[in-house]
């Protein structure tokens, strides 16, 4: 399941990524090759001195949008058509630097594309007097902006994505190596001390309902119980290092290497239902106050969802193709195949 | 409401230090030698960490090409009006599919919806739900088998979506029922 799924995603990203390239060729959405007319403005206080100028570049909106091959503009779209830029004079001619932070669409994704740290935009300039002196009286002028041509956005836009998010899943899970030693740490006292032990009897008669296949008196049951415990009070950080120590007892009584039992699925099922008895902080950090009317509608739908995630799991584990591959049952090869 | 946020507050507040400080002092009675049976619990931190790496780099990378192809936007299109046929708002499905697939990305989401709609409108009701009462399925899939080495995770991946799927539903008719 996880190969067609995982490589369903890849295989999609790249048959969007062309589809979306090729509809943006036949459209038009860079006007790729064509020059953007554009008014500039040059203000009186320009310095002779100072090979760059500050100017104002102004388009009109109606000429924006046909020459991008795009419906007219609202109101939002119009105001941001006003923009800062930096003139300087090179030795073929001008050159503009569109340096505002908030570029009307696609000049920011034309930027994005030619800028990885989506600072600034530059544009050969077309219409200005070669012999252009700044400086006494504010100038307008009207120029035709020669904008660098974008093909393959998405294409290119797919693969800094799974370049930048290799990194990323390095950078998270390094990150969790403290956490995890602490709690892993401690759990070990906890064991060597008997708690464990004790908890276990504690919640097995609860827990061998959900987990029938764990023998009684295990240790798995206390770290499942933990892990649980744990997610409901919203414990994040403890409760995935308990959680993993649960994969690790549970993983003690695979017959296979790289299968997974019944009890795994059912308590990966319960952990990504996520029972939860308390928003997260996140949540009411992005909320505010309006959280607290979520309390409730939380609880009842992560409640609910445990016990769809329970069933779900009972019932595909006991449809033919997954029990064909259920390490617990004799007819499987005790490697996988 | 606000009582039991206070008490559960105060619990997971207090759960804590009760632990980190109560284990090392109940192993100390029990005569256990804390100290080394904590450093050697805790070696496992690295490995464990380690380990995870290659699960997590397969599973965030797929879902980040994904995400970037635009395929997110297409499949909203595709499915906004049978959505809106059986009463769930087309705003929230971002929420919906970003949900499972990525814990920052639907972080993100619920921000943007925040930022259009209020904190009071119904579809941000909706998704702050949905994204309270759910967990990031392929990462949690990815740690936890990931840190014991199963490849083949069997009905784990269709068994979590199913109740993510469910999520969606029942959050928005509870939403709608208890709230509006």
């Amino acid at each position: 399941m996880m190969n067609y799924i995982w490589a369903g995603l890849i295989v999609a990203a790249l048959g969007f990524a062309l589809w979306f390239d090729g509809t943006e060729i036949t459209t038009g959405r860079y006007a790729n090759g064509n020059p953007l007319p554009a008014t500039i403005e040059i203000p009186a206080t320009a310095a002779t001195s100072d090979p760059r100028t500050l100017v104002q570049v102004s388009f009109d909106a109606d000429t924006f949008a046909g020459h991008f091959h795009r419906s007219p503009l609202s109101k939002s779209e119009r105001d941001s058509l006003t923009v800062a830029g930096e003139l300087t004079r090179g030795s073929t001619g001008y050159e503009l630097r569109l340096t505002s932070d908030n570029l009307p669409v696609p000049l920011n994704e034309i930027r994005a594309f030619h800028d990885d740290t989506n600072k600034s935009l530059r544009a050969t300039l077309r219409g200005l007097p070669a012999d252009l002196q700044p400086g006494g009286k504010a100038t307008r002028w009207t120029v035709q902006l020669e904008l660098p041509s974008v093909r393959f956005v998405k294409l290119k836009a797919i693969t800094k994505a799974a370049f930048d998010f290799a990194n990323t899943a390095v950078t998270l899970a390094i990150g969790l190596i403290g956490v995890l030693a602490l709690w892993l740490g401690m759990m070990k006292i906890a064991e060597a001390s008997g708690l464990i032990a004790a908890f276990v009897s504690i919640v097995q008669p609860f827990l061998r309902l959900l987990f029938p296949t764990i023998p009684k008196d295990h240790p798995a049951l206390g770290m499942i119980a933990l892990n649980l415990a744990a997610n409901m009070l919203g414990l994040g950080n403890a409760a995935t290092p308990m959680g993993l120590k649960a994969m690790e007892e549970l993983q003690k009584l695979n017959k296979t290497d790289d299968t997974a039992t019944d009890p795994m699925v059912m308590l990966l099922a319960l952990n990504t239902a996520g029972v939860q008895l308390l928003p997260s902080a996140t949540l009411v950090a992005i909320m505010g106050l309006s959280s607290v009317r979520l309390f409730l509608p939380i609880l009842l739908v992560t409640g609910l969802c445990a016990v769809i995630a329970f069933f779900a799991t009972r019932i595909l584990g006991a449809l033919p193709v997954f029990r064909r591959t259920n390490p617990d049952l004799s007819q499987v090869p005790t490697t996988g195949g | 409401m606000q009582h039991y946020r206070e008490i559960i507050d105060a619990v997971s507040l207090m759960i804590l230090p009760l632990i980190l400080v109560g284990l090392p002092v109940y192993g100390l009675i029990r005569r256990v030698p804390v100290y080394e049976a904590f450093v050697d619990g805790a070696k496992e931190g690295f490995t464990v960490a380690v380990r995870i790496i290659p699960y997590l780099v397969a599973i965030l990378f797929a879902i980040a090409m994904f995400r970037a192809s635009g395929a997110m936007d297409m499949l909203i299109e595709l499915l906004r009006t049978p959505m809106a046929a059986i009463g769930i708002p087309p705003e929230i499905l971002p929420m919906a599919i970003v949900r499972p697939l990525s814990g920052s990305g639907s972080t993100g989401v619920l921000l943007d919806l925040q930022k259009q709609f209020g904190s009071n409108s119904l579809i941000t009701q909706i998704a702050g739900t949905i994204y309270g009462s759910s967990e990031t399925t392929f990462y949690v899939i990815a740690v936890y088998f990931g840190s014991v080495g199963i490849k083949k995770t069997r009905h784990a991946l269709p068994a979590g979506l199913i109740a993510d799927v469910a999520g969606v539903f029942l959050a928005t008719y509870i939403v709608k029922w208890l709230l509006w």
